[in-house]
């Protein structure tokens, strides 16, 4: 800056300000703090979510070559193709209404044999649809950034679900998006339950977007290849009873204690663009037209609405 | 050789930078990426040393840092040291051809990575492998191209 002010007169080439060594040591310094109080202590959680509310232009010009090229798809698709499309997903609606229909009267009886049995009613989960905008730069990260954020009531540490399976978890919220990290990513670990027999292990992430690992299962488990995994609701993070994977292969090793085991995951982890933010909490606020709450009876829902309020307010 | 700069190409290609590293890259190629910013920091600060420093570099890292979700400052450190490094050689710079250039991008982006990645593994990010420098090679290729356009850009409105 200085050296700047003096060259006012005589312009000079090579204008520099400051000491670079002195600069350079000042933000050393100032990343060790920040890295510490953010990996060590989450405190700057209200600072990144900021920054991500100013950069929400940013990821929504990353995402716009896709959102592009959709609409150029949907505006050269011939009208024919469009028209047995709309076909073909009025049929697979009404199989899927008259689905439903069944499934209503099944939840309703199932609550009902749940109160016999004395246990505590279990909601259905309400959830918000949400678009995957963006995915982690870092190919040894697997993250995707959804569009729903802090302002559609998300919060951290919700589950995430595609059409098909358990897809993750959320890791952090901004104003208009959120990041999600995926059961694949080797920092993820997954309570879950063998769907056949009720089987409790933990299923990792190693990385790898098609495969994870199912964990300190001992020799004599009853566990074959095939078997569906869910999620067993344990530990509280992620609700019960969603598939999250399905056992590819299972490897004995003589002498080992525990078996080696690979499961596919169930969720397209790579390929899903609508995704699903469960609201298990009761009196989360979601905006009403955006949550798809199915009541399995009018007056049961109702039933299961009131106390979720009051815990709300309580 | 170039001594004017012009504010908006700074500005403009900062942000496309910004953009283009998370934008879509095809799913396979992934590895390859190129770090566009840390190219945007060796350029500028190359370029105008007295207007973009050390600084600037820091926090165009944070941003950096928020878009890929690493913990705040490891981008940011990275980026401060390429900065100091490019300030140090930016004299001698002007003097080598585009070739030689490149290959010192080809260091000082390896550089940055390896720092990025040293912090990650303190931190307990497991990555095996040298795959991580993939970008340092791409970037330098594309630095050839890229400081050519920023030149005429420069020369054209600045």
């Amino acid at each position: 800056m200085l050296s700047g002010r003096g060259g006012s007169t005589i312009k000079t080439i090579f204008v520099q300000g400051g000491v670079p060594g002195f600069r350079l040591l000042f933000v050393l310094v100032l990343s060790a703090v920040l890295i510490v109080a953010d990996a060590r202590f989450d405190r700057l959680e209200p600072a990144r979510s900021a920054i991500a509310s100013v950069l929400a232009p940013v990821l929504w010009l990353g995402n716009a070559p896709d959102r592009f090229s959709n609409w150029f798809a949907g505006v050269i698709t011939p009208r024919e193709d469009l028209l047995s499309e709309n076909e073909a997903l009025k049929a697979r609606l009404m199989i899927l209404e008259r689905r439903a229909l069944k499934y209503g009267a099944l939840a309703a009886e199932n609550n009902r044999l749940r109160d016999l049995m004395n246990a505590s009613a279990t909601l259905d989960d309400r959830v918000v649809v949400a678009e995957v905008v963006g995915v982690s730069p870092d190919p040894f990260s697997h993250e995707v950034v959804i569009n729903k954020g802090a302002r559609d009531g998300v919060e951290a540490g919700q589950a995430i679900l595609d059409a098909n399976g358990l897809m993750g978890q959320v890791l952090y919220t901004a104003a208009f998006t959120s990041r999600v990290l995926l059961i694949s990513d080797s920092s993820h670990a997954v309570p879950v339950e063998v769907l056949r027999n009720g089987l409790r292990a933990i299923l990792l992430g190693n990385g790898d977007i098609s495969q994870l690992e199912l964990v300190h299962v001992p020799d004599t488990a009853d566990i074959r290849e095939g078997d569906v995994l869910v999620s067993s609701g344990l530990g509280g993070r992620f609700p019960k009873g969603y598939p999250v994977a399905e056992v590819s292969s299972i490897a004995k090793e003589p002498g080992a204690p525990f078996v080696t085991i690979h499961a596919t995951p169930m969720a397209r982890l790579s390929r899903s663009k609508l995704v699903l933010v469960v609201f298990s909490e009761a009196g989360t606020v979601v905006p009403e037209e955006l949550y798809d709450q199915q009541p399995p009876g009018s007056s049961n829902g109702e039933a299961a609405a009131g106390p979720g309020d009051n815990g709300g307010e309580g | 050789m170039l001594s004017v700069i012009s504010y908006p190409v700074m500005i403009v290609s900062v942000i496309i930078s910004l953009v283009l590293s998370i934008s879509l890259f095809p799913q396979g190629w992934f590895e390859f990426r190129p770090e566009w910013v840390t190219l945007m920091v060796f350029y500028w600060t190359y370029r105008a040393p007295s207007q973009f420093g050390i600084l600037t570099a820091f926090v165009l890292g944070i941003l950096l840092d928020v878009l890929e979700a690493t913990p705040l400052g490891v981008n940011g450190l990275a980026m401060a040291v390429v900065a100091f490094l490019v300030l140090t050689v930016h004299q001698r710079l002007r003097m080598f051809p585009l070739i030689q250039q490149s290959i010192l991008v080809f260091l000082l982006v390896g550089i940055n990575q390896m720092v990025v990645h040293f912090i990650k593994h303190l931190l307990g990010g497991q990555t095996p492998g040298f795959e991580y420098l993939w970008p340092a090679a791409t970037s330098a290729v594309l630095w050839l191209l890229l400081c050519p356009v920023l030149d005429k850009l420069n020369l054209k409105l600045g």
